[in-house]
C-alpha cells in the first residue's frame, strides 16, 4: 500500500505541475501559488486513491486518484470562473446613494429631528 | 471598472484565458506568445483527457473491464505476473477446500483478494475454472492465471474431480461443477456478486452441462470454452481419420498423447480388463503397436476402439464407431456438449488454437455454428499463440499483437459480464 500511496502522490504532483502549465492557478494565489497547486494535486490524488480502494478495490484506485486529482486542481479555477460568471450574469440595479450633506457623528442631532418625532 | 482594466492586461498571467493573449487585444502575437498559448491549451486538453480516462476506467463497469483486461493481458500472454499487476493489484491469499458431489469429492483451490470486498458490488466477481483432464493444480500457467485474476479483484476457484485426475470423463461430474459453483457464490465477500465459468479442454463438456443445469443456469454470468470439443462422435472421427475436414478440404491432424489417453478411458469401459490393458499398453507412449495376431485376439468392438484410437483404419471410421458397444455409444452421446446447448442461458465465448494437437479446432467451429443457429449470444476466436491451452514461448511479435488484440476483446467482454 505504501508504494501505491507514493504513486498517487507522484501522480498528484505531476497533475499539479500540469495544472500550473495550463495556468489553472487562481489569480490570488501569487506567493508560492505553483507549489500550492502541486500540493493540491497531491492531496486530492491521495484522497482519490484511498476512496478508490474503498469503493472499487486496489486495481482501480490509481484511475480514481487520476481523475479526482485532475478535478481537484481544476476546482479552484472552476469555482473562480463560476463566481465571476455569477457576478457578471446576475441582475443588479445600480442604486446611487447621494453623499450625505451632513455627516452624522455620535451625539449629532439631525436638523428637524424634533419635527419628525 | 477594475475588472475591465484587468482584462486588457496583455501578458497572460495565472488563470488567464488562452484567448486573452495580445491577439485578442488587437496587437499581433509573437511566435513565442503563440507557442505559449498552444502549450496552455495542450496542457488543459491533457488534463481533461486524464480526467476522462480516469473516470471511465474507475466509475463505469465496462471501463473497469477494460482496465482489468489491460492488466491481465500481459499476464496471460507472457505466462508471468507483470509488475504493474503485482504493485497495483490486490494482495491475494490461497486456500484449499473440498466439497462433496454425486461423483465424489471435489477438490477446490481458491485464490482470492485478501482485502475486504469493495463497496461497489460490481467491482468484485467470481470465476470457476475447470482446467481439464489430469491434476493440473500445480501447473504454473494455471497458477499464474488464477493469481492474475485474483490480483485483478476476482475470486478464483480452480476445481478438479477424481474422474478428471484419472484422465477420464463422466457426465456425472457436472454435479461437481454445480456444487463448486454454488460454493463459490457463497464464499465470504461473494454475496450478491456474479460469477462465470472458464473451462479448458476436457473441462468444456462439464462446464456446458453445468451451464445447462436448472440449479445454476440463471446464475452463470458467462461460459468460456477454451480448446474444447462439441461432439464426442466427431472428435472420435478426427482421432480415427487422423485428419480434419476444414471447409470441404481434408487437413492431416495428429492427436497428442493426453487426449488419446482420455478417449481410451472413455471408450474402453465396456471391455474386459484384459482387452483394456492390452489397448492401453499398445497406446502408451513409446510402446509398439499391436501385431496382426494380437489384434485378431481382440473382440470386434475392442478392435474397432483400437483402430479408432490409433488411426490405423481411416477408411473404416464410421463402421468402427458403430461397432462400439451400446453403453459406449450412450456414453458418447452423454458426453457431448451438443446435447445441452439449447438449455444454456449464459453467453458462451469460444477460444481455440488453429493448430491445436489435442482437440481439433473444427470442434469449436461446429460449436459456434450451432450457437449461431440457435441465436445464442456467443463469440468465437481462433488463435495461433497457444499450444492447446498453454501459451507458446517465443511467439513472433506480429502474431502476438494480432492474437493479443483478440484475447483482449474476449477478456474485456468476459470481465464486463462478470461485473
Amino acid at each position: 500500500m505504501l508504494i501505491l500511496t507514493l504513486i498517487w502522490l507522484l501522480l498528484g504532483a505531476a497533475i499539479g505541475l500540469l495544472a500550473n502549465v495550463a495556468q489553472l492557478r487562481p489569480r490570488n494565489w501569487q506567493h508560492l501559488g505553483w507549489l500550492a497547486m502541486v500540493g493540491l494535486g497531491m492531496v486530492t490524488a491521495l484522497c482519490g486513491g484511498w476512496l478508490g480502494v474503498l469503493l472499487f478495490g486496489r486495481l482501480f484506485s490509481t484511475a480514481t486518484a487520476l481523475w479526482i486529482g485532475c478535478l481537484g486542481v481544476m476546482l479552484p479555477s472552476l469555482l473562480n470562473r463560476m463566481a465571476m460568471w455569477r457576478s457578471t450574469t446576475s441582475i443588479s440595479i445600480p442604486i446611487h446613494f447621494p453623499e450625505p450633506l451632513i455627516r452624522r457623528s455620535p451625539g449629532t442631532v439631525l436638523p428637524h429631528a424634533d419635527k419628525q418625532k | 471598472m477594475r475588472k475591465s482594466q484587468q482584462q486588457s492586461i496583455p501578458n497572460p498571467g495565472p488563470e488567464s484565458q488562452p484567448g486573452q493573449t495580445p491577439a485578442s487585444t488587437g496587437t499581433t502575437p509573437t511566435k513565442a506568445e503563440r507557442r505559449h498559448k498552444r502549450t496552455i491549451i495542450m496542457a488543459r486538453i491533457l488534463l481533461l483527457l486524464l480526467l476522462g480516462i480516469g473516470f471511465l476506467l474507475s466509475m463505469l463497469p465496462w471501463g473497469r473491464a477494460i482496465a482489468r483486461a489491460t492488466f491481465l493481458l500481459p499476464a496471460l500472454v507472457t505466462a508471468t505476473e507483470p509488475l504493474p499487476l503485482i504493485v497495483g493489484g490486490e494482495t491475494i491469499q490461497h486456500s484449499q477446500m473440498t466439497v462433496p458431489s454425486r461423483s465424489g469429492t471435489v477438490y477446490l483451490d481458491i485464490y482470492a483478494p485478501s482485502t475486504p470486498a469493495p463497496l461497489v458490488a460490481s467491482a468484485r466477481s467470481g470465476v470457476l475454472i475447470i482446467p481439464g483432464a489430469g491434476d493440473n493444480r500445480q501447473v504454473p500457467q494455471l497458477i499464474n492465471l488464477s493469481q492474475a485474476l485474483a490480483r485483478s479483484g476476482l475470486v478464483v476457484m480452480d476445481m478438479v474431480t477424481p474422474t478428471l485426475i484419472n484422465y477420464d470423463l463422466s457426465a456425472q461430474d457436472s454435479d461437481a461443477v454445480v456444487q463448486a459453483f454454488q460454493t463459490l457464490r457463497h464464499l465470504p465477500g461473494m454475496t450478491g456478486k456474479r460469477a462465470g465459468i472458464i473451462s479448458f479442454s476436457a473441462g468444456v463438456p462439464l462446464a456446458s452441462f453445468a451451464g445447462a443445469d436448472p440449479r445454476i443456469r440463471d446464475e452463470v454470468a458467462y461460459i468460456t470454452v477454451f480448446g474444447g470439443y462439441f461432439n464426442t462422435r466427431s472428435l472420435l472421427r478426427a482421432f480415427g481419420r487422423h485428419a480434419l475436414d476444414v471447409n470441404g478440404t481434408v487437413e492431416p491432424w495428429q492427436p497428442a498423447e493426453v487426449p488419446i489417453q482420455v478417449m481410451t478411458n472413455v471408450i474402453t469401459k465396456a471391455f474386459t480388463s484384459d482387452e483394456r490393458s492390452e489397448i492401453e499398453r499398445a497406446l502408451a507412449p513409446g510402446s509398439k503397436a499391436l501385431t496382426t495376431s494380437e489384434q485378431a485376439r481382440l473382440s470386434p468392438a475392442a478392435l474397432a476402439a483400437y483402430q479408432l484410437l490409433t488411426g490405423s483404419a481411416p477408411n473404416k471410421v464410421e463402421a468402427n464407431i458403430n461397432a462400439l458397444p451400446a453403453p459406449i455409444q450412450e456414453q458418447l452421446e452423454l458426453l457431448s456438449p451438443s446435447r445441452v446447448i439449447a438449455q444454456i442461458r449464459a453467453p458462451i465465448f469460444l477460444l481455440h488454437d488453429r493448430h491445436d494437437p489435442s482437440i481439433p479446432f473444427t470442434e469449436s467451429r461446429d460449436f459456434a455454428a450451432a450457437l449461431a443457429r440457435l441465436h445464442h449470444p456467443y463469440d468465437y476466436v481462433e488463435f495461433q499463440i497457444f499450444d492447446h491451452v498453454e501459451v507458446k514461448s517465443n511467439i513472433p511479435v506480429g502474431q502476438l499483437i494480432g492474437d493479443g488484440a483478440h484475447l483482449f476483446s474476449i477478456l474485456q467482454q468476459i470481465l464486463f459480464l462478470g461485473a
